[in-house]
């Protein structure tokens, strides 16, 4: 449960506009975009860590001021629309939440803390390559040898990687079929090698290959507990702060759309004043708000821990994913050959939200998970339903 | 309805078997392996193989036999693009052959069509379109480039902007005002001006690819010929629509699209989900089957549209705007579906495989960037030949009447 009020949401979100539109501008933006760009600022991350950002949903205890997901959710919308380069996800939202919910009262009182201060980076490297977007496909191994565990096994591009202090790294305790365990790594550890790439957005990151061996206190919590409904319930608030971030990128999108034909004549007028094309920034307003709509549900869903609050995500990431796509294209339409470039916003909005469109899972993938699991008063009928004797009320 | 037959030509199966022997055989190997690769071609590397094309006289199958030429209906041009791109060549890049030419031909004097058509049919020159300017896209003819006459010349000045491979080109054929004080069309003349003219600056533009290929050009006092205009002083606007047209057709290319699915069903076998690779998944099958149903309907317009073509003498207006509306739409769905195999690993984005030299190591399938940089191209595909709004505006006004 969240302990902000209203109006403290309402200055965590003028905080977080004032400062990523002064400091954060696009100039800047495009500067430390490029491959050799300090993307991951330690300068900027100070200061989202003096701004109370990064511990905006750690428990007061604990150096945070004690947010929900939704306050969570404030900042990744900000990062959304500002295009934010460094792994707020990674840190704040899966590193912290692994942290939460798996480590022990002595891990969550030393390291919760330094999060944050902003003294720590994380990245959660739990997704492998044949795994897709599958949350339960663990292959790595980390096999119990004197004084701690050797870790064998490869992840998947994980963003925010090959900046991060620590990797969150999920992997099978003692066997193949053994309970998956969450193991903190230092990136530095001998035996862990990055591959580093630009994901389509142009934000760095890295596949991990482990051979690794590393001491039994970088295991979060005890060895015998499986965490895999403890991942599951992290992709969930991850994938909807990945919603969050999108719904941010899809306003600042379709208010430059909007901005930009007030100002673009062509037949000696400006195109806002096409009645096909104001029907398009309808439509494209219309995909903010629906976004916008079901992600709060969900968020509320969450931080109450409503029973229903699984669904609600899972609807939220296929509407979502819709609305970037319906909104990401058409910014990009109409703004015509000034929007392919790059000099332009648009095109790295359209980019940004690609990547919030795949991550944690697609639209396909959630309609696969949600058609799989219909509660029964929207199913339709089998074979065995119509054989059963009626209810009777 | 259902009158002309509209059914495929067997006389041109010698000539596809002709096509595809070329190619085997006459393809570079250093091409070949960098088209696997989806690399990018340099300049030299284009004029090799368009060299070879132009000698065998393909390159210009399309211009009448009295232009140098063979005269190919439409329908021997699609084998040949066809085979083209099963065989990886690299794709015909060709402002000369597909634009400047015909203009050229139907509209240039017999001076001009000495100069130049022997050229482009040989790949002699590369060619670049400066029709768009930064206040004049899709209101073309408001375009504000001028031409001053000055004795027998030309003083070009203003700025072009998209230029597609002006860094490249030897020629730019360009729209310039030549009289500011009648309707804005009756107003247009067609020049062709050489790329080394004193006065020409490119720039260029990073796409959101983050490769070059756009430029702007500027004209400061560029002194052009007078015997460089097309046709007459001030009858530019007809000769540019008559070039737009030509732009439309040749914005559909099957031949691209069997390639992208080549490269997307390689992903599906690839990419996996929850240990089993996506080609399994019903839905993905699907969606094969969805684009595919596209591409036949796409196909048969196209067919319909070549035999309306036939017997009226004329393309149809609806046709070329149909088939570029649809064409792009559909290449746009199958690069969407490309994007969507490779979000589970990402999706990355490894933009310096396609340069020559690159040896990195690839994060995920080895097509991804190929297709990511398709992807993110052709989001200029509705844009690009006219807007698909504006193909939507001359079907409502020319074929629907409204
Ligand atoms: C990759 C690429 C390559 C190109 N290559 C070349 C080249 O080699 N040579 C060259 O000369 N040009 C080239 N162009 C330019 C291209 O022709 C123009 O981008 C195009 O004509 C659109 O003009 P614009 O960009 O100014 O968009 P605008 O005309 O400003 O249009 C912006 C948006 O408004 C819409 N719109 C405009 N008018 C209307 C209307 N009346 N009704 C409804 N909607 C409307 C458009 O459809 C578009 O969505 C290229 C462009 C791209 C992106």
């Amino acid at each position: 449960m969240t302990s902000f009020s209203a109006d403290e949401r309402q200055l965590l979100d003028e905080s977080l506009q004032n400062f990523l539109s002064e400091k954060y501008g696009f100039e800047r933006w495009q500067q430390r975009s490029g491959p050799s760009g300090d993307q991951y600022g330690s300068n900027e991350w100070r200061q989202f860590a003096d701004l109370g950002w990064l511990g905006v949903a750690i428990p007061e205890e604990f150096g945070g001021t004690g947010g929900g997901l939704t306050e969570l959710a404030i900042v990744m919308a900000a990062a959304g629309r500002h295009m934010v380069l460094e792994g707020l996800l990674g840190t704040v939202v899966l590193g912290a939440g692994a942290i939460e919910l798996a480590g022990t009262q002595a891990q969550k009182g030393d390291l919760l803390p330094k999060i944050a201060a902003g003294e720590l980076r994380l990245a959660f490297c739990h997704s492998e390559q044949d795994a897709g977007y599958a949350r339960d496909y663990v292959t790595t191994i980390a096999r119990p040898v004197d004084g701690g565990y050797a870790l064998e096994g490869r992840k998947a591009f994980t963003l925010g990687a090959q900046a991060a202090d620590l990797l969150v790294v999920s992997a099978r305790v003692g066997a193949a079929d053994g309970p998956v365990g969450l193991f903190l790594v230092p990136r530095e550890t001998d035996g862990v090698s990055l591959n580093i790439a630009p994901a389509l957005d142009a934000r760095l990151g890295a596949e991990v290959r482990l051979s690794a061996r590393v001491p039994g206190s970088t295991l979060l919590g005890r060895a015998d507990v499986d965490r895999t409904a403890s991942i599951d319930h992290l992709i969930d608030r991850a994938a909807i702060a990945v919603c969050a971030e999108a719904c941010g990128a899809m306003a600042e999108a379709t208010q430059n759309t909007i901005e930009y034909l007030k100002v673009r004549e062509q037949f000696g007028q400006p195109l806002a004043k096409f009645q096909v094309l104001q029907h398009r920034l309808v439509d494209m307003s219309l995909a903010c708000e629906e976004a916008r709509a079901i992600v709060h549900a969900a968020l509320e869903a969450l931080d109450v821990g409503a029973a229903s609050a699984q669904r609600t995500v899972w609807q939220a990431k296929v509407q979502t994913a819709q609305s970037a796509r319906f909104v990401g294209t058409q910014s990009l339409q109409l703004h015509g050959g000034i929007g392919m470039t790059d000099e332009l916003k648009a095109g790295h909005l359209y980019k940004r939200l690609c990547v919030c469109e795949a991550m944690f899972g697609d639209a396909d993938w959630y309609l696969k998970k949600l058609s799989q699991t219909l509660p029964e008063h929207i199913r339709a009928r089998t074979q065995d339903d119509r054989m059963k004797p009626p209810e009777v009320a | 309805m259902f009158i002309r037959s509209v059914g495929s030509d067997n006389r041109l199966n010698a000539f596809r078997e002709e096509v595809r022997q070329f190619c085997r055989e006459k393809i570079p190997a250093e091409i070949r392996r960098k088209q696997e690769k989806s690399q990018h071609l340099d300049k030299a590397e284009y004029d090799a193989w368009l060299k070879l094309l132009g000698e065998k006289g393909w390159l210009t199958g399309k211009w009448p036999k009295e232009y140098g030429g063979l005269g190919w209906e439409p329908e021997q041009f699609l084998v040949f693009e066809e085979e083209l791109g099963k065989a990886g060549a690299p794709p015909l890049i060709n402002f000369g052959i597909n634009l400047a030419g015909p203009v050229i031909f139907t509209f240039g004097n017999d001076e001009q069509k000495k100069k130049y058509l022997a050229d482009i049919a040989k790949n002699n020159t590369w060619w670049c379109q400066g029709y768009s300017e930064p206040g004049a896209g899709s209101d073309l003819a408001s375009l504000k480039s001028r031409a001053v006459r000055d004795g027998d010349h030309y003083v070009v000045n203003g700025q072009k902007t998209w230029t597609s491979w002006a860094h490249w080109a030897d020629m730019i054929f360009v729209l310039v005002r030549t009289d500011a004080t009648v309707k804005k069309q009756a107003g247009i003349s067609f020049l062709l001006i050489d790329m080394n003219t004193p006065g020409i600056t490119v720039r260029p533009i990073i796409g959101i690819t983050r490769h070059h290929h756009l430029n702007e050009v500027f004209f400061d006092n560029v002194r052009v010929p007078v015997e460089n205009r097309i046709g007459e002083e001030n009858q530019g606007w007809t000769y540019a629509k008559f070039l737009l047209a030509n732009e439309r057709l040749h914005s559909l290319s099957f031949a691209k699209f069997e390639a992208y699915l080549a490269k997307i069903r390689k992903a599906l076998d690839v990419v996996k989900d929850g240990g089993r690779p996506l080609s399994e998944d019903p839905t993905y099958r699907r969606k094969l089957a969805e684009l595919d149903v596209r591409m036949a309907t796409a196909k048969a317009l196209m067919a319909d549209q070549l035999a309306a073509a036939r017997t009226t003498g004329s393309p149809p207006m609806m046709g070329a705007a149909a088939l570029k509306l649809r064409g792009t739409e559909l290449q746009q769905s199958i690069l969407q579906m490309g994007l969507e195999v490779l979000g589970r690993n990402g999706p990355v984005y490894q933009d310096l495989a396609l340069e020559q030299n690159w040896d990195g190591e690839f994060v995920g399938p080895d097509v991804s960037a190929g297709l990511i940089y398709e992807h993110l191209y052709r989001r200029a595909a509705t844009i690009y030949s006219g807007s698909n709004e504006v193909q939507r505006n001359i079907i409502a006004k020319g074929a629907l009447g409204l």
